[in-house]
């Protein structure tokens, strides 16, 4: 298989990923009802408003009857609801998929703007900052500690931390996110309970960062603590499984310096799988970041998508699920290249 | 075969540790599904009814061993039987008393008194509930007659026969006008708001001298009286409960709504390790099925199974999983499903290389050589080869079922026919039980979730040196 054609079947099922994904929460949410349901309680709510509005104007009953059963009759149409499901859905896919998110029902951006792309725009920026500088500290602790263990494996020091790794695996973050919040919030007083900002924010610039960084630390804290684990734990079996190539026991055989058969034979080759890693951890940690923003009440997009899903705001959870998936699926592609690029022995 | 896998993963610290945690675990399973209820979620932990008599927010008894000042325990008297009965004139006095030992420094959280069914057969029975304290002092707490008999009913008339009568003390007017009267026989005058805001139980349990209140608690055996007059000898009651609310309570405290949290702790196991075995089990049985199927079989069918593999592999899986459980019911037989459904396609690509390689092997191609059938070299041939791995996965997903469970708790989405640690963490995190450090509601429900996760990662580190022998050097 030529490597052209590798990437070509890569990035044909990284588009079904996308529209498959897509078109599964859109038929979920036609064929359960949730749509029509949601749909009708959006129409009635707007009639009732309008109501109220037209009551002043309009003083003879049976007029205002029939203006209302013509806005209403005019409202169903614009939403769809007079077609089924399966209908309105062709429709509702082209549009997210060229990016015209629509309007939210409920929910509206820090700024009072109710269009989705707007909403999600301010908050995409928060969850990628506080997932990069997690998956990035992580890494660099992780490969560190990893690479430690593993020159000295089946030592004392290598078993620490393979306990300690596996720990960190088992560890949910929002649990962690919890103890963090009870033990450095509650009992030491020194960080805040949650949020992004104080209220109300400093006026600086400086002070104004500071406190943006004075929030983030737990967040990001929690994140590293329950990633590092399993960078550790993958950097130390690389580098294990390469110090166990033929080409290192010959350049020992020449007698090379240790350090140098460290440095040249075995981390550099161990690299390219390990450096892969960090934008699939990042990619998968995205999704993992609804937890902790649940538990900081951190405005990001995982809040927002909780947010979306309890106030069923089919426009904003759709358009949201997506975004994750484009994140995700586009992430993949960018590991695949990445991949080609640093392993030459993919490409033979 | 068999004997020298579990002699090599025996030989291992993390298999020892493992394999004890999985024992006490399943034991612990065991013990709830032997002395539960069956409908424990539905009837018990989620009926808040069934814990009004149990203290709210306390923490765990055996603080007291590490405080200079005991807080009070959980006190529940119940009396089966009158400890007197005697009857002037038409009138028949029925006597219960329940003797409380109180040896604390604080006061009690409430107090409450309830009557289980009873049986009359002519006039109602009249209650009267007193309080008698160490020191001599009796007060009158409480009288009141059981309800009027209906037009129409015949004796014997049955009362309190599907939910006991329950009678809050510490809120009860009539209590609190009684101790106002009892504190103006010794000369101390309080405001019947201010008597509510404090609670009567701190009056009741307050030592009193010559200068009205001493501030401390009166220390010694306290008996609660109750007297029913009835006017026929027949009747009948069956027992009677009095409950002195603790400030701390069991082994590991109580909830906003005084749910006893050990009860919960206890059950979160079968719970667990039902998703974590169920979710993991089918996982691997279709995954690995599917991937012997696909890397044995070849051609068009192989094709299409790497490629369904290929796009689930792709599908970011903890958003999914949260709309799905949104849209429908939570039930944990839904998260089962979907975790499955998207669950299998990584295990399918892995076994089917590995297929790949043992299929080129020579003992294979002499099999074929001899004419064996397709079938008997996949389940004789292939099989026994790649087994040890796909059990190790298999151990290995099943922390990962078990962390997304909770996970969906944890955002409301769990099921609430059976209570799991991460509901408990829910309802911790939502009423702000954080906030405000209930650590006893918080860290006990985590620490399992992390133990059981723990349990399988030692497993399978258990495991992994006898699937690949690389490693067995190492350890």
């Amino acid at each position: 298989m030529s490597l052209g054609r590798a990437l070509a079947l890569r990035a044909v099922t990284l588009v079904v990923v996308l529209f498959g994904v897509l078109l599964m929460v859109v038929i979920v949410l036609g064929a359960t009802g949730v749509s029509d349901r949601v749909l009708t309680a959006y129409v009635s709510d707007q009639l009732r408003v309008v109501r109220q509005e037209l009551s002043q104007k309009i003083r003879e009953p049976m007029e205002l009857e029939r203006a209302l059963e013509q806005y209403r009759a005019e409202l169903t149409a614009s939403y769809g609801l007079d077609r089924p499901w399966f209908q309105r859905l062709p429709q509702m896919i082209l549009r997210v998929l060229t990016l015209d998110l629509g309007y939210s029902r409920t929910i509206t951006s820090f700024t009072g703007s109710s269009r989705i792309a707007d909403i999600i725009a301010e908050r995409i920026p928060n969850t990628i900052i506080l997932v990069t500088t997690s998956v990035i500290i992580s890494a660099v602790i992780g490969i560190t500690l990893g690479v430690r263990a593993a020159v000295r494996a089946g030592g004392l020091y290598d078993r620490i931390l393979s306990l300690l790794s596996s720990v960190s695996f088992a560890l949910p973050s929002w649990w962690t996110g919890l103890l963090f919040i009870l033990v450095f919030s509650f009992y030491l007083g020194l960080f805040p309970f949650g949020g992004l900002y104080s209220a109300p924010p400093p006026s600086g610039m400086m002070e104004r960062l500071a406190d943006i960084i004075w929030h983030a630390i737990l967040p990001v804290l929690t994140l590293v603590t329950v990633i590092v684990g399993s960078w550790a734990y993958i950097s130390r079996t690389i580098v294990i499984n390469t110090a166990r190539e033929d080409f290192v026991n010959v350049a020992r055989a020449k007698g090379l310096p240790e350090s140098l058969i460290l440095r040249r034979y075995i981390i550099r080759p161990s690299a390219p799988p390990i450096i892969t890693n960090i934008v699939f951890a990042i990619s998968g940690s995205i999704g993992g970041a609804i937890l902790t923003e649940t538990v900081f009440n951190f405005p990001g997009m995982g809040r927002l998508y909780y947010e979306a899903i309890t106030s069923f705001d089919e426009g904003l959870v759709i358009a949201l699920t997506y975004l994750y998936t484009l994140i995700y699926v586009a992430s993949r592609f960018l590991l695949e290249v990445l991949y080609l690029l640093l392993d030459p022995r993919v490409r033979i | 075969m068999a004997l020298s896998w579990w002699r090599i993963f025996w030989r291992y610290k993390v298999s020892k540790a493992g394999v004890s945690l999985l024992v006490f675990m399943v034991a612990s399973s065991i013990y709830v599904l032997v002395s539960y209820p069956a409908d424990f979620g539905v009837r018990v932990w989620n009926n808040p009814g069934y814990w009004a008599d149990y203290p709210r927010e306390a923490p765990p008894a055996w603080v007291n061993l590490f405080t200079d000042q005991k807080l009070p325990e959980h006190i529940v008297a119940v009396a089966g039987r009158p400890s007197s009965r005697y009857s002037t004139g038409s009138s028949v006095f029925t006597i219960y008393e329940l003797a409380v030992n109180y040896y604390y420094d604080d006061y009690p959280g409430f107090l409450s008194l309830s009557i289980g069914p009873l049986e009359f057969y002519d006039t109602p029975p009249i209650v009267e509930i007193s309080l008698v304290r160490p020191d001599g002092q009796s007060i009158i707490l409480y009288t009141a007659s059981v309800s009027a008999i209906f037009p129409g009913e015949e004796p014997p008339y049955r009362r309190f026969t599907e939910t006991p009568f329950r009678i809050y003390l510490s809120g009860e007017d009539q209590v609190i006008q009684s101790i106002q009267r009892f504190l103006l026989d010794k000369g101390v005058v309080m405001q019947y708001g201010e008597l509510v805001k404090l609670g009567p139980e701190k009056i009741l349990f307050q030592g009193i001298g010559d200068g009205g209140m001493t501030g401390s608690v009166l220390r010694g055996q306290y008996i609660l009286r109750i007297v029913f007059q009835s006017s026929s000898p027949a009747d009948k009651i069956s027992w009677i409960k009095a409950v002195v609310g603790g400030r701390v309570y069991g082994l590991s405290g109580t909830d906003r709504i005084g749910r006893d949290l050990a009860a919960g702790l206890l059950f979160g196991f079968p719970v667990a390790l039902l998703i974590g075995f169920v979710t993991s089990g089918l996982t691997t049985v279709i995954g690995s099925a599917l991937g012997i199927l696909s890397g044995y079989a070849g051609g068009r069918l192989d094709e299409l199974i790497q490629r369904i593999s290929d796009i689930l592999n792709n599908i970011p899986l903890l958003p999914l999983l949260i709309f799905f459980t949104f849209i429908f019911k939570p039930s944990i037989w839904l998260i089962v499903m979907i975790l499955v459904a998207f669950g299998w396609s990584g295990l399918t690509i892995v076994v089917r290389s590995i297929v790949l390689q043992v299929k080129s092997e020579q003992y294979v191609e002499a099999a074929v050589s001899l004419g064996a059938s397709r079938w008997r070299i996949m389940s004789r041939h292939i099989f026994p080869v790649i087994a040890p791995f796909i059990f190790a996965q298999m151990i290995f997903s099943t922390p990962s079922a078990i962390l997304a469970e909770a996970a969906l708790s944890f955002l409301g989405l769990g099921d609430p026919s059976l209570p799991s640690w991460g509901q408990m963490l829910d309802y911790s995190f939502r009423s702000g039980g954080v906030n405000i450090g209930l650590w006893w509601w918080i860290i006990p429900p985590g620490v399992l979730i992390v133990l059981t996760g723990l349990t399988f990662v030692l497993l399978a580190l258990g495991i992994e040196p006898v699937v690949s022998p690389r490693l067995r050097r190492m350890r």
